[in-house]
């Protein structure tokens, strides 16, 4: 399974967004690293083929994502950076409706809402109205919808924003936990969340991806190139962000 | 300052305030027009015609009613300059003539102008005359009534009563009245609908306040040190200056639209009484007195309802919950209100009540003692003393519970109980496919149900048909001729009405022989006159009889030249139902029609995107092209449900109201569907007309949804489809701005004003269904497009990169 970017480009007007990205995923977790406007989510809408594209091709198993359509929309699992959901349905309805969107039949929607809200430990509440939840009980809905349908391309934008830290380690062990037998993209810019489960880091600077590596070797490399100013041993991650994405 | 500037800056609770003062000046200008200003516009019966089954009334134009009050201004006027007693004279004998005159069939349009106007302010001068007689009738009655053993006893309620009752109109012992225009203070008393967006008014501000609670800031306002007595001493201020400010702008807008349609001020200096509504309120006042008093009593009214609200809205935790015992409360309180009989042993809940307050006219319009321990009450006076306490102690009350109550205390009963009723609610839920839940989230969740019920209310209060009024003795005689020879027009039955002309001249022959006889002195006068007035009934039916020979004459003609077979048919129940004097009923109908389909859909598509939904729907295999597909549906089913119910009680109209129309005759038969180009029943015609009212119905829908499409927010997409689909309508039928009509989506909708031939024909029916598809087609494209979007970008990319560039 291949997810191929190639010669991406997204303007809008002059300001270029993301600026000929050249990429291949494969199965695997991506952790996608940037600050606010490097271009993280564009990707991902472009992606989800929300947003229309200047330039480039995006090939799923070598064909085109927007000649696919449906086709490829039936392997994706998507979850927005911005919370959208309906605030005056339950989860449990939010969910059914989500899978009927997604079309999973019926029997094995039921099954699969009964299992995604044990693993995001929304079941004592799944008849309570997604206004009354608070912000980690949204975004855990919104994981488990995109988890709905066992989708091969798995989209994860900022999927811990405003969780506490236990809800975080949870949803990244579980992401961790998610077969690998798929792409996640997991888009965020806080290091610790991906700095563990990712299989790669993709660093991206202003609509420019500036690096791509596992963990250890980004690490690796840079403690290399800055080896004089630095204690060996207490090089993180983090440095690496700093290094490749600071002023 | 803060406060109130935080209220206010709050868009929609100023649009919401905005629309209650328009809403109540428009509707106050529609309520005296349907009222025909006051005035009773009945007039004399002018007669009728013998005729096969009996006796017909002759039915005439309906008056003027406008044109009637300016009449009854200049006679008022005229009335004013002589005493009452000369005034009473000369209005009876103007009566006395203009009566005639109009039984007589000798009568003009001016002269039944005069009639309505004299005869009202005869109905004025007879109240005038007959109020010292009414007030001696009181002190009479209670002598009377205390000789009676079960009345006497000075100890009971009843006797007490009498003599409280006879002792308050004492007072009024030789009043003067006055003879004045009645109409500004007698409609400014009447309606009820301003006390009511009052409430709605002080309900909206009072709701403002549990703000903080919904943004779950209520702890930190709590918190902060301005947060409790000054923030409640402040809200107390804003609600009595929103209390002085509305008062003034809805009851004073009621009150200038008043004088300004029934002729001014007139003379505030008359006694109160000297206007009729007020005749039963014992204080000696003048009219401008008791306004400028009712004006004060009614802001401190309004002070108390909305401490009351204020209290019930913040005395529980939850807002929902809050909400709902509140509305429970003003349920109960109206049922107590409205229903309680006066007569009740519990009619004390019905007069210390809150609409108490909120319909104070009733206090001033009628008089009632309430038993209160055997001892007579006036409920006006009790009310007015304990407006002032009651306010204080409320206002007490309302900072105590401001300042007192816990953010954190209370416990979620309600919540728990959601809960449940959700846990029963989702296992239905679950089975609905994509269509079922789209319409879930259009009836139930955007409250389309309410939307529903409130346009099945309205329909059922629609007028579909209009009285065709028959203008001579001679067209009803037509009329019942046509009943008669109804069905197509053959040789048979020009022979029949030949068969009935013969006999009609042998009446009139008769007559002449009769009169011969009687000069011969043959016969008496009696058996003459019966002659004559046979004679004469024979005329004017051979009158109507050569109309409708003519009329079928004309129709086989035509018949034989564009090929349809001539039908005599009562036109009666299509011209009433569908007719060009029933347009005003198929107007309204539209627009309601259109209204409802507005507000069921123009949410459907702004719901989403409010809710931060698109981007997660199109990223869906079903998100785009097989939801917007549900989305059409949904539109297809919300305009048949609006057409049913709109236009279903049309065709029920047409059907109960009218014996067996002829549903087989060709429509061309039909005088109004004469330049119809197709060949059909009369059936046919009317299935083509709902067909055609459904397809424009569901273009409108269509672009309804386009709109909403557009938009971000659930209120801006109401607004905006409405602005697209009504306001044109409202502003080319009701404003009569022509140059709208083209936009007027009602017009399509009613379909009649395109087709009848007066009004241009089926051209423009036609043209107008183009371009409604054509825009519905554009609409439905547009939606659809998000489905079909990523092939065609695809090919744009490509093309750009094969010119080197990008698109």
């Amino acid at each position: 399974m291949k997810l191929e970017l190639i010669n991406l480009t997204k303007q809008y007007g002059n300001f270029t967004a993301l600026d000929h990205v050249n990429i291949t995923f494969t199965e695997g977790i991506y952790g996608i690293l940037g600050a606010n406007g490097a271009g993280k989510s564009t990707m991902m809408n472009l992606l989800t083929d929300n947003i229309p594209r200047t330039e480039g091709q995006i090939l799923f198993d070598g064909t085109d994502i927007l000649k696919l359509g449906k086709d490829f929309r039936r392997a994706l699992g998507y979850m927005p950076q911005q919370q959208g959901y309906y605030e005056h349905m339950t989860a449990q309805t939010f969910l059914s409706y989500m899978a009927d969107l997604k079309a999973i039949p019926k029997r094995e929607a039921r099954a699969e809402i009964e299992k995604l809200l044990e693993i995001t430990n929304l079941s004592d509440v799944r008849h309570k109205k997604l206004g009354g939840y608070s912000g980690g009980m949204k975004q855990r809905v919104l994981l488990a919808q995109a988890l709905l349908g066992d989708p091969k391309v798995v989209i994860l934008d900022e999927p811990t924003a405003g969780l506490d830290p236990k809800e975080r380690i949870r949803i990244r062990n579980f992401i961790a936990d998610l077969s690998r037998e798929r792409i996640i993209l997991l888009a965020t810019h806080i290091v610790s969340d991906i700095e563990s489960i990712s299989d790669r880091i993709l660093m991206m600077k202003r609509g420019r991806v500036v690096g791509m590596d596992r963990p250890d070797r980004l690490i690796e490399n840079v403690a290399q190139e800055v080896r004089e100013s630095v204690v060996p041993g207490h090089f993180s991650l983090e440095d690496v962000y700093l290094y490749y994405l600071g002023e | 300052m803060r406060e109130l500037g935080r209220i206010f800056s709050r868009r929609r609770l100023v649009l919401g305030l905005a629309l209650i003062l328009l809403l109540n000046g428009l509707l106050f200008v529609r309520e005296q027009r349907k009222n025909d200003y006051g005035l009773d516009i009945t007039l004399p019966v002018s007669g009728g015609i013998f005729f096969f089954d009996g006796t017909f009334t002759v039915t005439q134009e309906p008056v003027d009613a406008w044109a009637a009050y300016q009449r009854y201004s200049e006679w008022i006027d005229r009335a004013r300059k002589l005493p009452l007693a000369d005034a009473v004279t000369m209005l009876t004998d103007e009566k006395a003539a203009l009566s005639a005159k109009i039984t007589g069939d000798t009568d003009t349009e001016n002269d039944r102008l005069d009639y309505v106007a004299v005869n009202n302010l005869l109905s004025q001068t007879d109240y005038l005359t007959g109020y010292g007689d009414w007030l001696e009738n009181i002190q009479k009655n209670k002598d009377n009534l205390l000789t009676f053993s079960i009345f006497n006893d000075p100890n009971s309620f009843s006797g007490r009563n009498i003599i409280k009752t006879a002792d308050e109109f004492e007072k009024l012992q030789g009043v003067e009245l006055t003879l004045g225009t009645d109409g500004a203070v007698d409609s400014f008393m009447s309606f009820r609908l301003t006390d009511y967006f009052l409430l709605l008014m002080l309900l909206l501000i009072g709701l403002s306040f549990l703000e903080e609670r919904k943004a779950g800031l209520w702890s930190v306002v709590h918190a902060a040190p301005n947060g409790r007595f000054k923030l409640a001493i402040r809200r107390t201020l804003i609600l009595f200056g929103t209390s002085v400010v509305g008062v003034l702008l809805l009851y004073g807008t009621d009150l200038a639209l008043g004088f300004s349609l029934y002729g001014g001020f007139g003379d505030l200096g008359r006694a109160v009484q000297s206007v009729e509504t007020l005749g039963r309120l014992p204080m000696l006042t003048t009219v401008g007195g008791f306004l400028a008093r009712f004006f004060l009593l009614r802001i401190a009214a309004a002070f108390l309802v909305s401490l009351l609200l204020w209290l019930m809205l913040t005395a529980i935790n939850n807002v929902k919950y809050t909400i709902i015992v509140a509305a429970s409360v003003l349920v109960v309180e109206y049922g107590l209100y409205t229903f309680l009989p006066v007569q009740s042993a519990f009619n004390i809940f019905k007069y210390f009540n809150l609409f108490t307050y909120i319909s104070l006219s009733d206090l001033y319009t009628n008089y009632l003692n309430i038993d209160i321990f055997s001892y007579p009450l006036g409920i006006r006076s009790i009310s007015q003393l304990a407006l002032i306490p009651l306010c204080l102690i409320l206002a007490a009350v309302c900072v105590y519970v401001h300042c007192h109550k816990k953010p954190a205390a209370g416990h979620d009963l309600l919540g728990r109980v959601a809960y449940g009723i959700n846990s029963v609610t989702d296992k239905f839920l679950r089975r609905l496919h994509l269509f079922g839940m789209e319409l879930h989230k259009t009836l139930w969740i955007q409250k389309g149900v309410v939307i529903a019920a409130l346009l099945v209310y309205v329909v059922f209060g629609l007028s579909y048909t209009v009285s065709i009024p028959i203008m001579s003795s001679a067209e009803q005689a037509a009329k019942q001729y046509t009943t008669q020879f109804a069905g197509p027009v053959t040789d048979d039955t020009f022979a029949r009405m030949d068969a009935e002309q013969t006999l009609l001249n042998n009446a009139i022959a008769a007559h002449k022989d009769a009169q011969a006889a009687f000069d011969a002195g043959l016969i008496e006068y009696p058996e003459l006159d019966k002659y004559a007035r046979e004679a004469s009934t024979a005329q004017t039916k051979s009158e109507g009889l050569s109309k409708v020979r003519s009329r079928a004459q004309e129709l086989r003609d035509k018949g034989a030249a564009e090929g349809f077979a001539p039908w005599l048919v009562d036109e009666t129940p299509f011209e009433s139902v569908y007719g060009a004097r029933a347009e005003a009923n198929q107007q309204k109908a539209a627009l309601v029609a259109v209204l409802a389909l507005t507000l069921l859909l123009a949410g459907s598509m702004a719901y989403e995107r409010q809710s931060g939904m698109t981007y997660l729907l199109r990223s869906t295999a079903r998100g785009r092209g097989a939801l917007v597909l549900r989305k059409l549906l949904l539109a297809a089913g919300m305009t048949t449900l609006v057409w049913a119910v709109v236009y279903g009680m049309e065709v029920y109209a047409l059907l109960s109201g009218f014996d067996n129309p002829a549903w087989s005759a060709p429509a061309k038969n039909l005088s109004m569907l004469t330049a119809f180009p197709l060949n059909c029943s009369i059936t046919a015609w009317l299935v083509m007309l709902y067909v055609y009212r459904w397809l424009s119905l569901f273009c409108c829908a269509v672009l309804v949804l386009l709109i909403s499409s557009l938009l971000r927010r659930l209120e801006v997409a109401y607004i905006a489809a409405s602005a697209v689909t009504l306001v044109p309508s409202v502003l080319s039928t009701y404003v009569g701005i022509a140059a709208l009509r083209p936009l007027s989506v009602t017009l399509p909708v009613s379909a009649m004003p395109l087709i009848l031939s007066a009004n241009g024909g089926l051209t423009r029916a036609g043209l107008a269904a183009l371009v409604l598809l054509l825009t519905a087609a554009g609409s439905a494209a547009c939606l659809s497009g998000q489905g079909r979007g990523p092939r065609l970008r695809l090919f744009l990319i490509k093309r750009g990169q094969a010119r080197g560039g990008g698109v």
